[in-house]
């Protein structure tokens, strides 16, 4: 019963209409059993090792590999043939390092079951980076599970990285991880079945809405829209806060006009007008105009939520230097570009529009893979949590949102 | 032939091992894991402080769960030995030299993924859809009546998903009956209808054991109609949370806890049942 | 035999055909079976008795014809409704009830009180006393017969239908079960109908015996006058052994004279089925006499011959002697009578007139020697 939802035959066009990185039903995935073993493999209580003392002898300079878990669609293709990646190809050529490319990457959760035993055992993943989300790049950091970057070996991060993705509160000098892309969590509607939705407010509460809602069980995505709408910001609240947020999806949720809560899986229903509007990935959106120009995205003017999907080179790592190469190489703007021309989430890297602009002006204007700073100015990074208050409040929405 | 009389235990160790590595001994961590700290964290480590409290905790917190997960499996059981019961009797009895084409046809779903043959009751339920639309007009629906995200898509999903371990069970035991017990009811006298009930259930009755056990425990369990059917908290399983406390809440001695006690559950039901099922005077 | 209470009367088939997709197995078949009569529809595997047997219990549709109880038709109803019962080739038991649901069955079916007592009657009358609780998995093959029987039985039909009841039971048990069931036959006095292909089996139960071959009947009659009078060359052979020899009558007035490639002798009217001249001319084996060639012959039909084997049975001693004309015939010397003929000897057989038969030698000499083992 536990099976991987990535890449499924049958039912290849259904899928693939959705063919973002988040396009595997995240929560859905893997669970059960293996999960299970995966967490009782480990015994309890042993925190990890502390940063400094994980590190082992660099191979980079006598090994020339690297090994990168990302997750599934998420860099580009060559058009004939869709197992090659033309800018690793790129990599390769320009530091003489072998990329061993593997997306096994389809949920933050599953995938940290994957490298928990591990990581707080102090052992190598045998992964060299990886790429994780906020929240779950900030347990990470939080846990001490991360290499430091060595800036030195980063100019183009440095250099280029747009100015609203620079500190995260979990991370706020950027010393362990640099976005790999980023979207934003914004309200979708399909216009076939329903009127412009211009916010929360009417999200919740509009009656020809009623039932034909879906929100995000990310708790963060979720969460974050509802403070917004509240005049608080996801970057800095207080319990109180949180629970007023609650308090209002569980009205909204009582009332019956949110249908339930969903991981990716909200696209084809919302493409089906199954749903009239939900709270949606920016990446998901761009897919679903593509082929469908009535779907359409709000901005409320009380803000969205940006989120980053972070490379992150774990402990123990064997080819640091040539995981910060990888860093710094995809932070080139030409690079970057060849990537945002795949990929549908937002561009982090500065001079990859004018890069864009040079492959296809449609391209360097869209809005959700290239935002002005105006958009980008509405936009917040939801804070980062300690444990217990994590645990708190992941246990309150789970509550409201049915796990 | 005396040195040969260890042989057969030492044919045994493969399997002794195999389930000691991959079942006892992830059995036993995970009933220590139910015991532990339920205030560990990462961050601070999990105590072993044989924190039994957990079960009851779980158990006053998540019982409505529990019983939603029994209440569904329990009418997906049902539901699905209704529809299979004259399908595999069908198979058995009536196909002729379609038989063998008809049980591929019953095994065919599972050459696609249980995800995706879920996903596809979306579009088959879902609120545009032609199902539905037939039920507004006959007006077996509301206006705003819809069949997607309620409980009668999550119990649809499961009876659906969970037919085949109901139907092969079922045909194996009829197909076994012998037709001359058939006549020989009806020339003692029980008219075609009384003959099905006093001589072809009972006689199958090993087929519904078989069949609502196999469909009943991993109904129970499961979750991803729920999730992928269902509205959220309202229809969520036992398997949602568990799913949720392990990899989302890390809340490791809750979901272990919930393991267990699904488990203790599962089998406390299933030995009643078989106890029932096998003491019973069977007509 | 017949019982006072009933209100049936005979079992009539009347112009009975059943056809399959490419065969006849019934061809107008016209029976009637008296009430209380113990019936063996006796032939090989697939001459249709069972398909006979099966449109009696309803579980076929004749394709023609008629099946009568007295005056009432049953051909087309249906088999719940027919007061007939069916005592099933290896027994079909319930396998999910114990002998006593098992034999009370019927009586539950047909809402009738006082259960206990007529189980417990019944199976005292097949000497099951006691096995009640015991489920048939439990029982001896002979146990299950009897249970199967009584089953039946308990249900006081009008006709109960046999098939092969005794198929799966061994020899020694199924001489046995032979008597019992003629006892239980003329206990009870219900018109028993028996298929079986046993051609000993038919001969020691059933009062009136009705040879089948081909989905027709051959002959019917007592088993006395199949055996000593039969009328076709299938009955010759099929019950007991016949020795046929090829003859042209020379004379006719009160009996006939037959010459047999050379040899003259005598048969009686009343035992020639044919009016043709040419003949086949049979004797069982037993109602011949050997004698030495030098010693006197004791009875007026006689052929000469040369014993080329003897072989000692026990209860007899089995010859085969060469005629003349190369036929080998066979001969039954009960031990009491020792000719002394040893392999290579010239002997005369001889026998009565009286045990001489004719039969027409437009049939297949051989036809029903080869008995295969199973039914269909």
């Amino acid at each position: 019963m536990i099976e991987k939802p990535v890449s499924v035959p049958g039912f290849a066009q259904f899928i693939k209409a959705q063919a973002t990185r988040r396009a595997v039903l995240g929560g859905v995935g893997a669970t059960g059993i293996a999960a299970f073993l995966a967490a009782c493999g480990t015994s309890a209580g042993t925190k990890s090792g502390t940063a400094a003392g994980a590190t082992v002898t660099d191979l980079s300079e006598k090994d020339k590999t690297l090994i990168v878990s990302n997750w599934p669609l998420y860099i580009d293709v060559d058009s004939k043939n869709q197992s090659d990646h033309p800018s690793i190809d790129g990599f390769t050529a320009k530091t003489g390092a072998k990329v061993t490319y593997t997306e096994d990457v389809s949920d933050n959760n599953v995938f940290f079951g994957k490298v928990r035993n591990q990581l707080a055992a102090g052992q190598a993943t045998g992964r060299d980076l990886i790429v994780l989300t906020d929240w779950m790049a900030a347990r990470l950091v939080r846990l001490g599970w991360v290499e430091k970057v060595d800036k030195a070996n980063v100019p183009n991060v440095t250099a280029h990285l747009r100015q609203a993705l620079k500190s995260p509160s979990w991370d706020a000098n950027r010393d362990y991880s640099a976005p790999w892309q980023s979207g934003f969590s914004l309200i979708a509607y399909n216009e076939h079945v329903t009127k412009p939705v211009k916010d929360i407010d009417e999200l919740f509460t509009r009656p020809d809405l009623k039932g034909k809602v879906t929100l995000l069980t990310e708790m963060r995505d979720t969460v974050g829209l509802v403070l917004l709408s509240l005049g608080k910001s996801p970057s800095n609240f207080t319990n109180d806060d949180f629970n007023a947020a609650m308090a209002k999806i569980q009205k909204a949720v009582d009332s019956g006009q949110v249908r339930k809560f969903t991981g990716n899986e909200y696209a084809p229903d919302l493409a089906k007008g199954n749903i009239a509007a939900c709270i949606a990935w920016s990446g998901d959106v761009v897919q679903l105009q593509f082929k469908d120009p009535k779907i359409k995205y709000a901005v409320p003017d009380a803000g969205i939520t940006l989120w980053s999907d972070n490379m992150l080179i774990p402990n123990k790592a064997a080819h640091k230097k040539n995981a910060e190469a990888w860093m710094n190489y995809y932070y080139d703007p030409a690079i970057a570009a060849q990537v945002a021309a795949y990929v549908n989430y937002i561009c982090p890297v500065d001079g990859a529009q004018a890069e864009a602009e040079k492959i296809d002006p449609k391209l360097a204007k869209n809005q959700l893979i290239f935002p002005s700073a105006e958009t980008l100015s509405k936009s917040h990074i939801f804070m980062g949590l300690d444990a217990a208050t994590e645990k708190t409040y992941q246990d309150a929405f789970s509550k409201v949102s049915g796990g | 032939m005396r040195t040969r009389r260890w042989l057969p235990y030492a044919l045994l160790i493969p399997g002794i091992l195999w389930l000691a590595i991959f079942f006892i001994a992830p059995m036993f961590n995970l009933g220590a894991t139910s015991l532990y700290d339920p205030n560990g964290s990462l961050d601070t480590g999990y105590r072993m402080t044989f924190h039994v409290a957990n079960y009851g905790d779980a158990l006053s917190q998540y019982y409505p769960q529990f019983l939603r997960s029994f209440s569904y499996a329990g009418i997906a059981t049902i539901s699905a030995l209704i529809i299979a019961y004259p399908l595999a009797y069908a198979i058995a009895f009536k196909s002729g030299r379609w038989k063998n084409f008809l049980l591929v046809l019953v095994i065919a779903p599972f050459f696609t993924s249980f995800l995706v043959r879920t996903l596809a009751w979306t579009a088959i339920l879902g609120d545009n859809s032609t199902f539905v639309h037939f039920l507004h007009t006959i007006h077996l629906l509301g206006p705003q009546g819809r069949i997607l995200a309620t409980p009668v898509a999550v119990i649809t999903g499961l009876t659906y998903n969970f037919l085949p371990f109901m139907t092969l069970p079922l045909y194996a035991s009829l197909e076994k009956i012998d037709p001359r017990l058939i006549e020989a009811s009806s020339d003692l006298y029980a008219s075609a209808f009384t003959g099905f009930r006093k001589v072809t259930v009972p006689l199958s009755l090993p087929g519904v054991v078989a069949g609502t056990l196999l469909t009943f425990i991993p109904a129970s369990g499961d979750y991803i109609n729920a999730t992928l059917l269902g509205q959220g908290a309202r229809t969520s399983m036992i398997g949602n949370v568990i799913d949720s406390a392990f990899l989302v809440r890390l809340a490791y001695p809750l979901a272990a806890a919930l393991s267990f006690m699904l488990m203790a559950a599962i089998v406390g039901i299933v030995i009643f049942y078989i106890r029932r099922a096998g003491t019973e005077e069977l007509v | 035999m017949a019982q006072a209470e009933s209100v049936g009367g005979d079992l009539q088939l009347v112009h009975l055909t059943k056809m399959f997709a490419t065969f006849t197995a019934v061809d107008d078949l016209n029976l009637v079976i008296p009430k209380g009569s113990f019936f063996a529809l006796l032939g090989p595997s697939g001459c249709g008795k069972t398909t006979t047997l099966r449109m009696v219990a309803g579980l076929e549709e004749p394709t023609s014809g008629q099946i009568m109880i007295g005056e009432k038709d049953i051909s087309f109803e249906r088999p719940y409704r027919r007061p007939v019962n069916t005592v099933f080739q290896s027994y079909a038991l319930f396998p999910h009830l114990d002998i006593f649901e098992n034999v009370a069955f019927g009586l539950r079916r047909r809402k009738v009180k006082e259960v206990k007592s007529q189980v417990e009657a019944i199976l005292s009358l097949v000497e099951l006393d006691g096995f009640a609780r015991r489920m048939p998995a439990q029982l001896s093959g002979g146990q299950q017969q009897r249970v199967a029987l009584a089953r039946a039985l308990i249900n006081k039909p009008e006709v109960l239908l046999l098939d092969e009841p005794l198929g799966a039971l061994d020899l020694k048990l199924r001489r046995q079960m032979q008597i019992e069931l003629k006892r239980i036959q003329v206990e009870v006095g219900i018109t028993f109908v028996h298929v079986t292909h046993d051609q000993e089996e038919a001969m020691t139960m059933a009062d009136t015996i009705a040879v089948m071959n081909g989905g027709k009947v051959e002959q019917m009659g007592s088993p006395t006058e199949l055996y000593e009078n039969p009328r076709t060359t299938f009955v010759a052979n099929f019950l007991g052994q016949s020795n046929l020899i090829s003859g042209k009558v020379f004379e006719r007035s009160d009996d006939l004279g037959v010459e047999l490639y050379g040899n003259r002798i005598r048969v009686p009217r009343s035992r020639t089925s044919s009016n043709s001249d040419s003949l086949w001319v049979g004797v069982r084996p037993e109602k011949i006499n050997i004698t030495l060639a030098d010693r006197p012959i004791p009875a007026a039909n006689v052929i000469p011959g040369v014993v080329t084997d003897a072989s000692y049975i026990g209860v007899s001693t089995q010859y085969l002697v060469k005629t003349a004309w190369s036929e080998e015939l066979m001969v039954f010397e009960q031990n009491l009578l020792n000719s002394g003929a040893r392999p290579g000897d010239s002997v005369n057989l001889s026998w009565d007139p009286a045990h001489t038969f004719a039969l027409d030698a437009n049939q297949d000499v051989d036809a029903g020697v080869e008995v295969p083992e199973a039914d269909s």
